[in-house]
């Protein structure tokens, strides 16, 4: 940090406060941003003056360990912050990040696809409706990624209803026509993330600019490349769609064209992506892996490959108390009860999260060094876990969480971690078992 | 507990809304008629706008929008265990107790004082202290501005404040000789590197000049940017602890930091020069400012402010029954 001169130093102990101290009222409303603008003028100016209160302040502040209660970010402070730095969320949806995450991600989802499937390289064949199969089926695959482990920043997962996402999977094997339910998936697509299609669009365009490397992804036979070339609604989806048809022998260029483009943050996903098993059978979504192929049709996961960048994911969920939108940033969960437009910070470790999944207002949250936090109420109170059993604890870093089950029981937890260990429970967290 | 003078700024219009925010408080459960629950949302309006008779200070509107933004349930729970309410004080207590001893433990971070700062925060609030033969309870100051907790949390880091600099005081001399302070050498006056009264302009000292430059610098910062240096630079806070306190990403206080640190200084420098100092000479002040600051930390160790304790609730400055650090 900037030293300052010595003498600020001087004058700013010298500033005495000119007024009585505020009362715990007033202090508690400050910190818990609910004050007018005048009165927070009227409270920082005294802050600034003394120290008292300043260890005051910063004394009452709740306590991690415990509960966090979410703390306003900037950007939902309305006129009173006006003149603050811009917010986090808007610094990570920046579009330069944005695009090369896409890039990033992309690379990174065809990688692990390949690592995945090293066996399968070669079983697809071509043919004319291959293109149609994976166009059509992309769509309908999308929010699959959620579960996937490059969802590091530009997959959403929209509100859809979790029987096409399995019809879908599952028909992308056979069927060759399922216009509709792709209209219907990209109109619902849209106004939830144009942000993601503009730049999915931006990924097309690029893709485009590589001639060769385009005619190798639209001759793709069985569709993966051909949608990442030409939709460009989903590019995520495409490698769902990969995972569907078993067809990846055509993606193969693809890292290697764009490998200079991943980011740091990329690359301990390709990491984690290796030491994944077989990958996961399409038709038993419930079973995740350290590379989580498939989420649970009716849970919003995301995983952050490094807790580096800010990278927010999305997630929307119907029910009133359960509108909160969730994302990682920088090792610290954020919730979003506006669909995006304001972020709060909904629970902030020592040790960086990395991952979260949600099953309505039910939400898990895990990160460094085994730390698993569980939600049952939307975020407003938050109880540490620890996996164990038989004594051994999970301590590995936490780089996956999927919650699967019933609506009215407590959802399956799976969580994967850095060690390779898969860890669930089925009780809400309170025994685990270890695979 | 004493009641205030109700009748005299009983806002007619609050009559009305009170009835719904009386509905939402749950307060019926604890026992609090509807006519005491319109009296404490005057009391707090009281507080907050002046008395009813002011029309300049706020519209109804506003006042009714001020009412409906109070936590309610949790202020209605508060006033009832301030009136000795049963029910009020089991949920209470169910619902505070272990979070009072966490938050003890939080901010004294040594279990026994932890416990000590508790329970005496509790029989504050149960009101065991009585004054003019009633107990009084210190939940009575609570008017649901923010959450009970939060609330909870900062009464009682005000009180550990105060316990702090009362056992400070009480064994300070003591400490002090077994530090051997008594025979430590006077804190000498600066070293002179440079002829203080050699650089004078306008009839001021180089220091002089400093300082009102420096002066001149901080008035032009806004209140949060003077709070943000402060914390960080004067009190050791983190960027994150800031950065919680003003509901802002660490990142930002991080580069607002680095902003008014640079800003400063060029700031300071301008205000030298226009005081008539060549860019050499400013340069040459701000650089070679010899208070050391760890001297200046061991003489201010504390920021002793003047102002007036921290009351438990401000309803008027003489209710707080609070303890004082002086």
């Amino acid at each position: 940090m900037t030293e300052i001169p010595k003498i600020v130093y001087d004058r700013l102990r010298a500033a005495g406060p000119e007024r009585a101290h505020p009362d715990a009222d007033l202090l508690t409303a400050f910190a818990e941003q609910m004050l007018s603008a005048v009165e927070r003028d009227g409270v920082i100016e005294h802050l600034a003056r003394c120290g008292d209160c300043r260890e005051i302040i910063t004394l009452a502040l709740p306590d991690t360990d415990i509960a966090t209660a979410p703390i306003a970010d900037e950007a939902e402070a309305g006129p009173a912050t006006s003149s603050r730095a811009p917010a986090p969320r808007k610094l990570s949806f920046s579009w330069p990040s944005l695009r090369w995450a896409a890039l990033a991600a992309g690379v990174v989802v065809v990688a692990s696809v390949l690592l995945m499937r090293p066996g399968k390289l070669n079983q697809s064949t071509p043919s004319p409706a291959g293109l149609q199969v994976a166009t059509t089926a992309q769509p309908v695959s999308s929010p699959q990624i959620a579960s996937s482990q490059v969802a590091s920043s530009t997959v959403v997962s929209p509100p859809i209803a979790s029987p096409p996402i399995k019809q879908s999977a599952l028909a992308a094997k056979t069927d060759e026509t399922r216009p509709q339910p792709e209209l219907q998936l990209s109109r619902k697509l849209k106004p939830v993330t144009p942000a993601l299609q503009a730049q999915s669009g931006m990924l097309l365009a690029e893709n485009k600019k590589e001639s060769a490397q385009a005619d190798k992804l639209t001759s793709a036979p069985m569709g993966a490349a051909g949608a990442l070339a030409f939709d460009g609604s989903a590019r995520p989806a495409a490698t769902e769609t990969i995972e569907g048809s078993n067809a990846v022998s055509t993606v193969e260029p693809a890292p290697s064209a764009e490998g200079n483009l991943m980011t740091r943050n990329e690359a301990p996903a390709i990491e984690k992506a290796k030491p994944a098993p077989q990958g996961v059978e399409a038709t038993a979504p419930q079973k995740t892996t350290t590379a989580g192929t498939f989420a649970p049709a009716q849970s919003q996961a995301r995983n952050m490959a490094s807790a580096g960048k800010p990278a927010p994911a999305i997630s929307a969920n119907p029910a009133p108390a359960q509108h909160a939108t969730w994302a990682i940033t920088a090792g610290v969960l954020q919730r979003s009860l506006d669909g995006g437009q304001s972020w709060q910070s909904a629970l902030r470790r020592d040790h960086p999260l990395l991952c979260y999944a949600n099953h309505g207002a039910d939400i898990w949250t895990g990160g460094q060094a085994g730390t698993l936090f569980h939600s049952a109420d939307g975020g407003l109170t938050w109880a540490q876990v620890q996996p164990a059993i038989e004594g051994q604890q999970l301590s590995a870093d936490i780089t996956h969480i999927d919650l699967s089950g019933d609506v009215s029981g407590p959802p399956q937890v799976v969580i994967s971690a850095s060690n390779n260990q898969i860890w669930s429970s089925t009780d809400g967290g309170k025994t685990w078992e270890k695979q | 507990m004493p009641k205030r003078a109700q009748s005299g700024h009983r806002a007619g219009a609050a009559a009305a809304p009170s009835v719904s925010l009386y509905e939402r408080s749950g307060a019926a459960a604890y026992g609090v008629s509807v006519a005491r629950f319109a009296d404490i949302l005057d009391e707090i309006l009281h507080k907050y706008f002046g008395p009813a008779s002011n029309s300049a200070s706020a519209s109804t509107e506003q006042k009714a929008d001020f009412c409906a933004g109070l936590r309610l349930e949790e202020l209605a729970l508060a006033r009832a265990c301030a009136e000795g309410n049963e029910r009020a004080w089991e949920d209470f207590i169910s619902r505070y107790r272990r979070k009072l001893h966490s938050m003890a433990l939080h901010i004294t971070r040594d279990a026994a004082h932890a416990a000590e700062l508790a329970d005496s925060l509790f029989a504050d609030l149960y009101g065991v202290n009585a004054r003019d033969g009633l107990r009084r309870s210190k939940l009575v100051f609570y008017t649901g501005r923010g959450s009970l907790e939060g609330w909870l949390r900062t009464v009682m880091a005000q009180e550990f404040i105060n316990r702090y600099r009362k056992q400070k005081r009480t064994v300070s001399l003591e400490e002090q000789t077994e530090q051997g302070v008594q025979f430590a050498a006077a804190v000498p006056e600066p070293a002179c590197i440079f002829d203080r009264t050699s650089d004078r302009t306008s009839g001021r000292t180089s220091d002089q000049l400093l300082e009102a430059a420096t002066d001149e610098a901080l008035s032009e910062l806004s209140a949060e940017d003077r709070f943000t240096l402060a914390s960080y630079y004067l009190d050791g806070r983190t960027l994150a602890e800031i950065a919680r306190t003003l509901g802002l990403h660490e990142s930002s206080v991080s580069r607002r930091l680095d902003r008014l640190a640079t800003g400063l200084r060029k700031r300071i420098l301008a205000g030298l020069r226009t005081q008539g100092m060549s860019h050499a000479q400013a340069m040459e002040a701000l650089a070679t400012d010899v208070r050391d600051i760890g001297l200046n930390l061991r003489s201010r160790l504390t920021q002793d402010s003047g102002a007036k304790a921290f009351p438990g609730g401000s309803i008027s400055a003489g209710d707080a029954g609070n303890t004082s650090h002086d």
